[in-house]
């Protein structure tokens, strides 16, 4: 694990000390050559984890999150930076440090044993992303959404550290690995009950849960646009992975205390995507849609049968890919129109017609088309929640029509029809740019031929 | 305790200062209370925003309107005015003098304005705001009654031809029937006349302000009081279908300065709408346009300029009654009745040579004697004793090229579109110019009424949309 990480934590000192030219071009070869470096770890044997050392390990379900957090480092390096183009050296600099910082607390976070250090790690990571929204966002609400963003996870993770020093005096350790096999199974008293909800809040109003949502809108409309790949496609994955580590030690007792979630998730599914339908702002319907789908996966994490986990596991790795290149689409039409409303950049195939078939990609992949993993994962979570309890395929069904309808508006409002007269002039795509959605498109595009390796 | 607080006072001055200071602060931490830790910048426009209108009077107002009502998902644009003045003490709307007609020989033109009294007529199912009282803008549909000579009663034949076609109601009336209807009118001169039968007379242009303004604000678009001082803008070469170079440009930023200050705020924006009336011209400068070798489509100007017009009120106890039209003589001179106790407004057009300096709105009432006084006098015997209560001037956002207006978008800068240049008829045009510029921005072409001999291009092409005897 050193090997990735001491390169990482050496790319802030190669920031600084690059030429002004060379910053972009060392850094994002830099962290690319990083991401490659991560990706054997995705070859996993059998169902044991690569125990690495006393404080890092990975398994087949923190392996490919992993690579997906190591590969978006020079994603987001690439999208970023045409906006900060105008600014001073020490501040595009600085920038790129908060960038890395982030990426070295999320490796640390995803392949820690001890569940405090997971802690530390997770709390840890939303300093930096604070600092993004707050210094580089767009408008004057960013300092709201900054506030609604630490406030929430805050609040909800404060209880956490309360349960896992608890867990840490009961049963002597929080080792992950040691906790597996001493996990006792708890009884229905009204402080354990009160452990169960101190140990999920916290990844609930992560991942977020349909009534915890109201931070993700508006960190991710007012976020720039590294901002906005790193908290659809990582940030949020934190809360399932974490939930998926920490149900271990909750048995059997979530089998009573999920049903408020269940329900909450299963219809915040539905009325999330129904939101969506009513989205005038691009950044926003694509937030909303997060949402959407994460409420899939917390439903996956707390059915807890295997086939639901394999399919929690894929539909987050499809899911921070597929989220994190519409933002990208997004803030390459931001760039061009200066204005994030649908309706008034129309018709976008007939003058960017390469970029239309991105978005038209990505929209296929977004509505869960077979054969990408998308689909696999919500074909996997439908299965589970139906055998979970029958009625629930009905709200699923509805969830994927919905899903369907709301992606193709958006790509029939921003690229099809005629376009409008005030954006005759743009700029044509740039290399950059399709090179970024290559390169969002090309590992979603693979997976689909060899989805093993996601599925935990 | 007093002890403390006067010695606090010698020694360290403010302690009680400081104190409501801290409590103030306090105060403002706790919900409810506006803290911003940065500066506060509640009086500068928000930092971007889909569409800038630069100019509030009606026409800015219309398309605001129109926006906000044409757009297809509720709340999608985001709409900011700026208007530097609002008091609005030297806008051509509110010192206008409120007519409208339908007697253009420009089809479109009478198209406009049919849609525009349309709207004025049901104006309270327009601009309903929930819990305001209803607007009564006071139209008094008196008609209009054009005056022709010998030379052009041919030329208003055809006019009125074309308005019949297009369904404006005109009738025409020899000299016989104008002495029946009209016995004050001194026919001497007159060979025809057309009389306006219905929806055409005057009304009150600032309810119809108010009335705007309270809708948009409603519906939710931002007003913001400062100036225009800056375009940022990104150009880009491309080439023509025919293979020439052009230089397309879109701004992208909008600098506001605040009045009275030198603050200004940049507002990020996709879409600018040009809708400052007189001052048209200095804003599309700003914009680039015009910046080229004269006679290229980039060294084309937008023609629109300040022209200064008077109007005289007069109070003539022996004047016509109640029936009178808004009367427009051969010469050039106008009146029209101005309330109930005989009291009518009234002027003259200058020609070329007399402009007045368009600097101050100072009115000149020699220009009252000299050339207003004596064909209404001759026109109307009833007016050779009259007194002259009060005078005004405004300006004429007055369009040196064919004085009809400009509406749609620019060629080469593709993101500024225009709304102005109607010398003299925009206030009773505005709600359907609104709507046609509203529809030009949302869908990119004209739905209703068909303005596309009113684009900038004329200008270029040298096609003028002239009109035949025009006020």
């Amino acid at each position: 694990m050193l090997k990735i990480i001491i390169p990482t934590a050496m790319l802030m000192p190669m920031t600084w000390l690059s030429k002004p030219n060379m910053i972009w071009i060392n850094s994002t070869t830099y962290s690319l050559l990083i991401s490659l470096i991560s990706l054997p770890y995705l070859n996993q044997l059998g169902d044991n984890s690569l125990n690495l050392s006393l404080l890092f390990f990975s398994d087949s379900l923190s392996a490919p999150l992993l690579v997906l957090t190591t590969w978006l480092l020079p994603l987001m390096l690439m999208a970023s930076q045409s906006h900060l183009s105008k600014e001073t050296l020490a501040r595009k600099k600085l920038y790129i440090t908060m960038l890395i910082i982030l990426q070295l607390l999320l490796i640390m976070t995803f392949t820690a044993t001890e569940l405090i250090m997971f802690y530390i790690l997770f709390e840890a990571t939303l300093i930096p992303t604070l600092i993004i929204i707050t210094r580089w966002g767009n408008q004057t609400e960013r300092l709201n959404a900054g506030l609604y963003f630490l406030f929430y996870t805050l609040m909800g993770s404060l209880p956490l550290l309360v349960a896992l020093l608890y867990i840490q005096n009961t049963t002597g350790t929080l080792n992950f690995l040691i906790i597996q096999y001493w996990a006792k199974p708890i009884s229905a008293t009204w402080s354990n009950i009160f452990l169960w909800l101190a140990c999920m809040m916290a990844f609930m109003v992560k991942m977020p849960l349909y009534g915890l949502h109201l931070w993700l809108p508006k960190a991710h409309v007012e976020a720039p646009i590294a901002g906005s790949m790193v908290l659809a496609a990582v940030l949020l994955k934190l809360g399932g992975y974490g939930m998926m580590r920490i149900t271990i030690l909750l048995n059997p007792m979530t089998n009573q205390m999920a049903y408020p979630f269940m329900m909450l998730s299963l219809w915040g599914m539905v009325m999330t995507s129904s939101i969506c339908l009513r989205q005038t702002d691009l950044k926003s319907l694509i937030a909303y849609s997060s949402v959407s789908h994460m409420a899939l996966v917390i439903v996956a994490v707390l059915i807890q049968t295997p086939w639901s986990y394999m399919g929690a596991t894929a539909l987050m790795i499809a899911h921070g890919l597929t989220s994190s290149m519409l933002f990208c689409l997004a803030n390459s039409n931001y760039e061009r129109v200066h204005s994030r409303t649908m309706i008034l950049a129309r018709g976008l195939q007939t003058i960017l017609p390469l970029m239309a078939a991105w978005w038209l990609l990505v929209s296929l992949a977004n509505l869960a088309l077979p054969p990408t993993i998308n689909l696999i994962g919500e074909l996997f979570v439908v299965m589970a929640s139906f055998s979970w309890s029958n009625m629930t395929i009905v709200l699923m069904g509805t969830n994927i029509i919905i899903t369907a309808l709301y992606t193709l508006y958006m790509l029939t409002t921003t690229q099809r029809g005629k376009y409008t007269h005030h954006i005759k002039n743009i700029n044509p795509s740039f290399t950059r740019e399709n090179a970024l959605m290559a390169l969002h498109l090309l590992p979603l595009l693979l997976l689909s031929l060899n989805p093993k390796i996601v599925l935990g | 305790a007093h002890d403390v607080k006067t010695v606090g006072r010698l020694g360290g001055g403010d302690r009680d200062g400081k104190m409501s200071e801290i409590k103030k602060k306090i105060q403002s931490i706790l919900p409810g209370g506006d803290w911003n830790p940065l500066y506060d910048t509640s009086h500068l426009p928000p930092e971007s925003s889909d569409v800038v209108i630069v100019g509030g009077g009606v026409l800015g107002l219309s398309v605001a309107y129109w926006l906000k009502k044409l757009e297809k998902p509720r709340g999608a644009i985001r709409v900011l005015v700026v208007e530097r003045d609002h008091t609005y003490s030297r806008a051509s709307t509110v010192l206008s003098v409120g007519g409208i007609r339908q007697q253009f020989s420009v089809p479109e033109n009478v198209q406009l304005s049919l849609f525009s009294i349309d709207f004025l007529r049901n104006i309270n199912e327009y601009l309903a705001v929930a819990d305001d009282p209803p607007l009564d803008i006071q139209f008094n549909p008196s008609g209009y009654l054009l005056l022709a000579s010998e030379k052009g009663a041919a030329i208003m034949e055809n006019n009125v031809k074309v308005q019949r076609q297009e369904g404006a109601k005109v009738c025409l009336m020899s000299p016989e029937q104008l002495r029946n209807k009209f016995p004050w009118i001194n026919t001497e001169g007159v060979a025809l006349a057309s009389y306006g039968m219905e929806h055409e007379g005057w009304f009150d242009p600032w309810c119809l302000l108010q009335g705007l303004r309270r809708k948009v604000q409603s519906m939710g678009v931002l007003f913001c009081r400062g100036e225009v001082t800056r375009f940022m803008s990104s150009s880009n070469l491309m080439k023509t279908a025919s293979g020439e170079e052009v230089n397309l440009k879109r701004i992208h930023e909008v600098h506001v300065k605040i009045d009275q200050s030198l603050e200004y705020q940049p507002v990020e924006c996709a879409i600018v709408i040009n809708a400052a009336g007189a001052w048209s011209g200095q804003v599309a400068e700003l914009a680039g346009i015009g910046k080229g070798p004269p006679g290229t489509l980039q060294g084309t100007k937008l023609p629109v300029e300040l022209r200064k017009r008077y109007v005289y009120l007069w109070h003539c106890p022996q004047g016509p009654g109640l029936e009178t039209p808004f009367v427009i003589d051969p010469s050039g001179t106008y009146f029209r009745r101005e309330g109930l106790g005989h009291n009518y407004l009234g002027g003259c057009s200058p020609t070329e040579e007399e402009e007045p300096d368009p600097g101050n709105l100072e009115v000149d009432h020699d220009f009252f004697q000299d050339r207003v006084w004596p064909p209404l006098a001759q026109r109307v015997p009833a007016f050779e004793t009259l007194k002259v209560r009060s005078a005004w001037a405004g300006y004429y956002d007055y369009n040196t090229f064919d004085q009809n207006g400009v509406v749609g978008p620019h060629p080469l800068v593709i993101n500024m579109y225009f709304a102005t240049g109607f010398s003299g008829h925009g206030l009773q045009q505005a709600p359907a110019v609104g709507r046609a510029v509203a529809e030009m921005v949302l869908e990119g072409h004209f739905q209703t009424i068909n303005l596309s001999s009113f684009l900038f291009s004329r200008f270029y092409s040298g096609e003028k949309v002239q009109e035949h005897n025009i006020i």
